[in-house]
């Protein structure tokens, strides 16, 4: 049966108090509860029986300011966010409505309270809050007119309270609106807009902001406020902008470098080629270059740093190859680019040698020029002794005849004689000296010539009592030295040495020792005898005249020779002497400065094919004289 | 009375060139023997003039005119030195300087030229034993 408008009233009357959702309470002047629907018993529990101020708050007196009191007072109904406790004992906030029940005489028997929880509500409202507030981002409001509604805590900090006035007023300090204002456009089209703002802080600096505006829509879809999200980007911008200066810093600085600086990426991939590195290497200036084709150029060195363990790479004196195949002297000096222990690559830093080298070639030159200096200075005293001796004999003739003294004339005949036949000796060997010989110089064993040389010796050596040995302690690598020369040098020194002991009165036993090791890319041999060593006038005259100690009998060359060879080598020799003590002789040939080996670096030439090739070598009948006169 | 004069090179080809004329010319002469040291020889007879050849690889021309200058007794013989190599060359005269001034020598009291000129060779001879004679008969 349906409901008549009767029943209606009945059940409006009857259920509609239990049914309402919001709790509902009806208190006396003493705040005793004396009515109460089912919401409101869920919501605070046992009610019956007590006073108000218990079941809302737990309190046991009536609270201050109860808003319940001032009503019944005064008969004005309120309404007012109160906090309580719920019936689990929870913290609870909700709104009351506090309206007074009026009699027929105008008294107040009773209030009638009404109650809606807003513990959930007033939760979210307070997240948001904090969110709006704490947000790394300004939020701003704003409404049709430009007016500020609303802005978050950052804003405040930063610009102040800004609320009411013009955004371009108190973001920016404008008399009017922005150019490029992303309020108006999204007023405009409803639309997300998004744009780069500069505002300045109270404290005068300027902030660069990346802005999203958008609509802040009711739930009809209209809005009357945008809401503006902007991000500090200054810290960015600066960074960026430091960025970009290092990156073009860094780009000029390569491309500007006179060394060749390469950077190749972990995927082995070019990343860094600078116009230097073109040019050492032959490259155009917009030719593509594969790593591929870059490694072959390169020292061997180089492809060990890329895939062991090393770090660093160090080749003061190096060659690369060229595109066409020549190649280059340079100093190369590479590092593996590592970022907490991962390889990020390698750089190479490339400076030319060849301008390097060319002065070192010139300075030998120079060496050698001034060695003949002093040769002819010390030629011109050997002549002038011949010819003093020629005009003796001549003398001695003359006289001889005038005073009719046979012995004189025989004498002074004997003398022209044997001076003619010491000048044809001594022309011989100035010209063989003077013309010089072209070192061929090709890859030999170094203790090969001085162990050949020491057995020469040996049995000459063996028949004067003296000790002759050889000491070579480790392996040493060929090296470009002219065999026949060296060994012409070395035969010189180990002659000189066994003749030091013939002629020494030294009682203990007479030694000639012939070293050969390497030490820091300088190849040295040393002979070294305790024969009758100099003193200081032999030592200051040994290299630098025609000398000899050894009577008529040698051309004085010997040495002479012997400095002339080492440094066609780009070496040095020395020597320590004491009288009576004996003497140490020391050729030194540093790698770098030996001349550049034959073309096919990879076979050592056979020593004794060179020997018999140097026809054109004018010391080929000389040379049997010397080493006879040398015995 | 005649006077003496020591020659003291290694050459013995100049050796009896200089004796020749030397003697040819009115003076006396005497060599050391080629091992001995000059100062033995100068204790067994004292010549009024030394002529040095300065070149001498084999016994240092230096050091032996170092000794003449250095040995009480024979610092006022006059030396004459012998050279291939002109005075003004710098290559040698700077390392005798050198040599002269580290350890305080007189200067030579002649210097001769080679190739030699027998004139001037005489020249020099008689300007110091004219010079220098009466010094050596007061240590006497």
């Amino acid at each position: 049966m349906s409901l008549s408008l009767e029943n209606l009233n009945v059940w409006i009357k009857e259920k509609l108090f239990d049914a309402v959702p919001m709790g509902i309470a009806v208190i006396d002047r003493d705040f005793n509860l004396v009515l109460a629907n089912r919401a409101f018993e869920q919501m605070f529990g046992r009610w019956s029986g007590r006073k108000c101020y218990r079941v809302y708050k737990n309190r046991q007196e009536v609270c201050p300011q109860c808003k319940g009191a001032e009503t019944f007072q005064d008969g004005i109904p309120r309404v007012n966010e109160e906090v309580g406790y719920n019936k689990n004992g929870m913290f609870t906030r909700y709104i009351k409505h506090t309206i007074p029940i009026v009699d027929n005489q105008g008294k107040i028997p009773y209030l009638l309270e009404m109650c809606t929880d807003i513990t959930e509500t007033d939760q979210i409202r307070r997240e948001y809050q904090l969110l709006f507030d704490q947000v790394p981002c300004n939020i701003l409001l704003i409404d049709r007119n430009f007016n500020i509604v609303k802005t978050n805590a950052r804003i405040k900090e930063m610009l102040g309270d800004l609320e009411g006035g013009y955004c371009y007023q108190g973001l920016k300090g404008l008399d009017s609106r922005c150019m490029e204002c992303t309020a108006r456009q999204t007023f405009e089209d409803g639309q997300l807009h998004t744009g780069h703002h500069v505002w300045k802080t109270k404290d005068g600096r300027t902030v660069h902001l990346h802005v999203i505006t958008v609509p802040l829509r009711l739930h009809d879809g209209s809005f009357d406020m945008v809401m503006e999200m902007a991000v500090d980007v200054t810290e960015t911008i600066r960074l960026e902008s430091g960025l970009n200066f290092a990156h073009t810093f860094l780009k000029t600085l390569i491309a500007a470098s006179m060394d060749g600086i390469i950077a190749v990426d972990d995927q082995a991939n070019i990343s860094v080629f600078n116009s230097a590195a073109r040019k050492l290497f032959g490259f155009e200036a917009d030719q593509k270059i594969a790593t591929d084709d870059i490694m072959g150029l390169l020292p061997k060195g180089v492809s060990d740093l890329a895939d062991f363990s090393s770090r660093h790479l160090y080749l003061p004196d190096t060659t690369i190859k060229t595109t066409d195949g020549q190649k280059r002297p340079v100093r190369l000096v590479g590092s593996k680019l590592m970022m907490e222990e991962k390889s990020l690559g390698m750089a190479l830093s490339i400076q030319d040698l060849s301008e390097i080298k060319n002065l070192q070639n010139e300075k030998l030159e120079a060496e050698r020029l001034a060695a003949v200096g002093q040769t002819v200075a010390g030629l011109a005293h050997g002549i002038k002794n011949l010819i003093t001796a020629l005009e003796g004999g001549m003398y001695m003739l003359n006289t001889g005849f005038g005073k009719n003294n046979l012995g004189r004339i025989e004498k002074g005949i004997d003398m022209l004689t044997r001076n003619i036949d010491r000048i044809g000796l001594f022309v011989k060997a100035f010209l063989g000296f003077s013309r010089g010989r072209e070192i061929n110089a090709a890859l030999s064993t170094p203790g090969d010539i001085s162990r050949e040389v020491v057995h020469m010796y040996a049995s000459s050596a063996q028949n004067h009592g003296i000790k002759l040995s050889h000491e070579q302690v480790s392996e040493i690598e060929p090296a470009p030295i002219d065999y026949e020369s060296m060994h012409e040098c070395l035969t010189n020194l180990v002659g000189n040495a066994i003749d030091a002991c013939i002629v020494s009165d030294n009682n203990t036993r007479l030694k000639v020792n012939v070293r050969v090791f390497e030490e820091d890319g300088v190849i040295i041999y040393e002979v070294t005898d305790n024969g009758c060593g100099m003193d200081y006038e032999v030592k200051k005259k040994v290299f630098t005249n025609f000398f000899t100690t050894k009577g008529l009998g040698g051309s004085g060359l010997g040495l002479l020779m012997t400095k002339k060879i080492i440094q066609e080598h780009g070496g040095f020799i020395e020597y320590e002497s004491e009288p009576g003590q004996g003497t140490v002789f020391r050729i030194r040939l540093p790698r770098n400065r030996l001349p550049q080996p034959p073309v096919d670096e990879e076979s050592i030439t056979a020593t004794a094919s060179s020997q018999s090739q140097n026809l054109s070598n004018p010391w080929n009948g000389e040379e049997r004289l010397e080493s006879e006169e040398n015995k | 009375m005649l006077k003496t004069i020591m020659i003291i090179d290694d050459e013995e080809d100049i050796r009896t060139y200089l004796t020749a004329v030397l003697e040819d010319s009115g003076f006396q002469t005497c060599t050391p023997e080629e091992e001995e040291n000059v100062i033995e020889s100068l204790q067994r007879q004292q010549p009024d003039l030394i002529l040095l050849d300065i070149m001498m690889p084999r016994r240092s021309g230096i050091s032996i005119y170092r000794d003449l200058r250095t040995t009480s007794g024979f610092e006022y013989i006059p030396v004459a030195l012998i050279s291939g190599i002109e005075k003004a060359s710098g290559f040698f005269s700077g390392e005798f300087k050198t040599l002269m001034n580290e350890m305080n020598l007189k200067p030579p009291d002649g210097f001769i030229e080679k190739p030699i000129e027998i004139k001037q060779l005489i020249d020099v001879v008689e300007k110091i034993l004219e010079t220098k004679g009466g010094a050596i008969e007061s240590i006497a």
